[in-house]
Formats: C-alpha cells, sequence, structure tokens
C-alpha cells in the first residue's frame, strides 16, 4: 500500500462516505503521515460543517420584488415602444397605399379639391372663434382648476 | 405533497401571480443568498447576485418544464450566475500542486480558533470558482450530491471527485501558502 493511494482516500474516509477496509486501515494506523492527513482531513470536514450559515437580509424579498417589477416595467416600456412603431409603420403603409391608389386612379385631382375646401371652411371656422378665444381660455382655466383641486383631494384619501 | 404544491406555486407565478413569486422568493432566499455569500464573500454583491438569480427565475419560469425539481433548476441558475460573476472578478490565485508531507502532518494545530476560521474562509476565496461552489452547497443542509450533480449538469463521480480535490486544495492552501 502506497501512501498515494492511502490520501486518495482520506476525503472520503474523513466524510464517513468510505470505511477504510483492512489494507488502508492498516497503512493509516502505521504510516504518520496519512494518519496525520486524516486528522487534517478530518478537522477540515468539521470546520466545514460548522461554518456559519449567511442569513438573507431581511429586506431580502421585497427589494427583490422591487427588482423585478422594475424589470418588468422595462419590459412592458420596450414592449409598447415596438407596438408604437408597428402601429406607425401600418399607418404610413396604409397612408402610403391610400396615396398610390389615389395618385393611379386619378383621383388625387378631386381629392386635392376636397382638401382646399376643408380649408377654406377651416379658415371661416378660425375668424370666427377667434373673437371669443379670452373666454374660451377662461373656462378651460377653471374646468382646469377644479379637476386639479378634485385629482389633489383624491390622491390625499387615497394616501 | 410538497412536489404537488411547488407545482402549484409555479403554475401560479406563471400565471402572473406576484404574491405566489413573493412566496417563491421566500421559500429559497436563505438558500440561495447562503449558497452565493458563501461563493463570493461580499454581502452586498451576494445580496446583489442573489436578486438576480430570482429576476432570472422570473423570467425563466415560463421555459420551467418541471423536470427538475424547482430548486434544483435554481441551484443550476446561482452556479451560472456565480460561475459568470467569477469571470467578470479577478483571477485566482495559482495555487501550490506540491504535497507537503511535514505541512500535512502539521494539520490538527490548525483547526481551532477563530483566525483558523478566518484562514478557512481566506483559503476557500482561492478555490477556483466551480471548486468554491460546490464546497459552498454541499456543506448547506439538505444539498444532495444527487441534487448538486444535477444542477451542474454533471455526473455524480465528477461531482464527488471534484469535492474531493477541493478539500485536498483547501488543506494545502491552509497548511502551506496561509499559514
Amino acid at each position: 500500500m502506497f501512501c498515494d493511494e492511502a490520501l486518495d482516500a482520506i476525503e472520503a474516509i474523513a466524510a464517513d462516505e468510505l470505511t477504510p477496509d483492512g489494507r488502508v486501515a492498516a497503512h493509516l494506523a502505521s504510516c504518520p503521515n496519512c494518519a496525520a492527513a486524516l486528522v487534517s482531513a478530518r478537522s477540515l470536514e468539521q470546520m466545514l460543517r460548522r461554518r456559519a450559515v449567511p442569513a438573507a437580509p431581511s429586506q431580502f424579498t421585497s427589494r427583490t420584488m422591487a427588482r423585478v417589477r422594475r424589470a418588468r416595467w422595462r419590459n412592458d416600456q420596450f414592449l409598447d415602444a415596438g407596438f408604437n412603431v408597428a402601429i406607425g409603420l401600418v399607418v404610413f403603409t396604409v397612408v402610403a397605399g391610400v396615396w398610390l391608389l389615389l395618385n393611379r386612379s386619378g383621383l388625387v385631382a378631386v381629392s386635392n379639391d376636397a382638401v382646399d375646401l376643408m380649408g377654406s371652411g377651416l379658415v371661416t371656422v378660425v375668424r370666427r372663434v377667434t373673437p371669443s378665444l379670452p373666454l374660451y381660455a377662461g373656462a378651460t382655466a377653471v374646468l382646469a382648476t377644479a379637476l386639479g383641486i378634485w385629482w389633489w383631494a383624491e390622491r390625499d384619501a387615497a394616501l | 405533497m410538497e412536489d404537488v404544491h411547488e407545482r402549484e406555486l409555479v403554475e401560479r407565478c406563471r400565471s402572473g401571480d406576484e404574491r405566489a413569486f413573493q412566496e417563491l422568493v421566500d421559500r429559497h432566499k436563505d438558500l440561495v443568498f447562503a449558497l452565493i455569500a458563501r461563493t463570493v464573500q461580499d454581502r452586498s454583491r451576494a445580496e446583489d447576485l442573489a436578486q438576480e438569480v430570482f429576476l432570472r427565475v422570473h423570467r425563466g419560469l415560463p421555459y420551467f418544464r418541471g423536470e427538475a425539481r424547482l430548486s434544483t433548476w435554481i441551484y443550476r441558475i446561482v452556479a451560472n450566475v456565480c460561475l459568470q460573476d467569477h469571470g467578470r472578478t479577478a483571477k485566482t490565485a495559482p495555487l501550490d500542486e506540491e504535497r507537503s508531507a511535514d505541512a500535512l502532518a502539521a494539520a490538527d494545530r490548525q483547526f481551532t480558533d477563530l483566525e483558523v476560521r478566518d484562514r478557512l474562509e481566506k483559503a476557500i476565496a482561492r478555490l477556483p470558482a466551480n471548486y468554491r461552489l460546490l464546497v459552498a452547497a454541499h456543506y448547506l443542509r439538505g444539498v444532495q450530491y444527487e441534487e448538486l450533480a444535477e444542477a451542474l449538469q454533471l455526473p455524480l463521480g465528477t461531482v464527488k471527485t471534484q469535492l474531493y480535490r477541493a478539500k485536498q486544495q483547501l488543506r494545502r492552501l491552509l497548511e502551506t501558502d496561509l499559514r
């Protein structure tokens, strides 16, 4: 029996995972180096078993959940942005398709007349509304203030 | 019974139940944190990495097929996170491969006080990352060789051999380099 052979089994013996057979036991009894190695391995085994188990911080779960929510929010934002880009592309494609169709079918001239008509109608509306603009602005401000007060009161009630 | 509850919990998490995921974190946080804290030996870094593990669990749950136990799957994620983190941090110091008989003989003198425990932690910190993880996991309650082998996707014999080698290196470090 050589020391190397015994030393290979030392860790398993120290961990009580291997019972030394007659040859190994005899060698361990007669070889001081291997016997010392076994003592050392047993000591290490005990130290490792007694090693402190670090406990998770008390706020660990809440902090982890906050991080998970943040990650999910970022993911949702990314998905939203992708969805908006896709919708934009679809709208662009539809508009471009309609324009192409009108252009090819000769209906552009008709649609130009429609745009002119809408433009002149818009100018008429603006001219009529302009004198009453301060009144509309005042009414909008009063409404916004009322809504603001209502929102503030609701928020405080929720807290 | 436990398995049934675990499956139910996973299903609830998959359906977007935040409380279920919180329960999952609560159930596994101590083991995950202890395993990582023993491996990286820096509490704030350990917490960051443990949170990263649960983030990956959250992202991966829809793909978790339930072939392994949930805890085994989580250990696998812990192993990946620890090994990736090790790749980003400094390399381990080279180990003295020569065996010193005199040093081995002096072993039993070295395990008596707090200084020795400190040396043990330092020695563990100098082990290669995969050995460190094995030592950390094996000596935590309830983590069996079989579960480790499954988590690390290694044959059972390889896990045992690597753990024995890790302990041999630890003894050498304690008896020579860190004396």
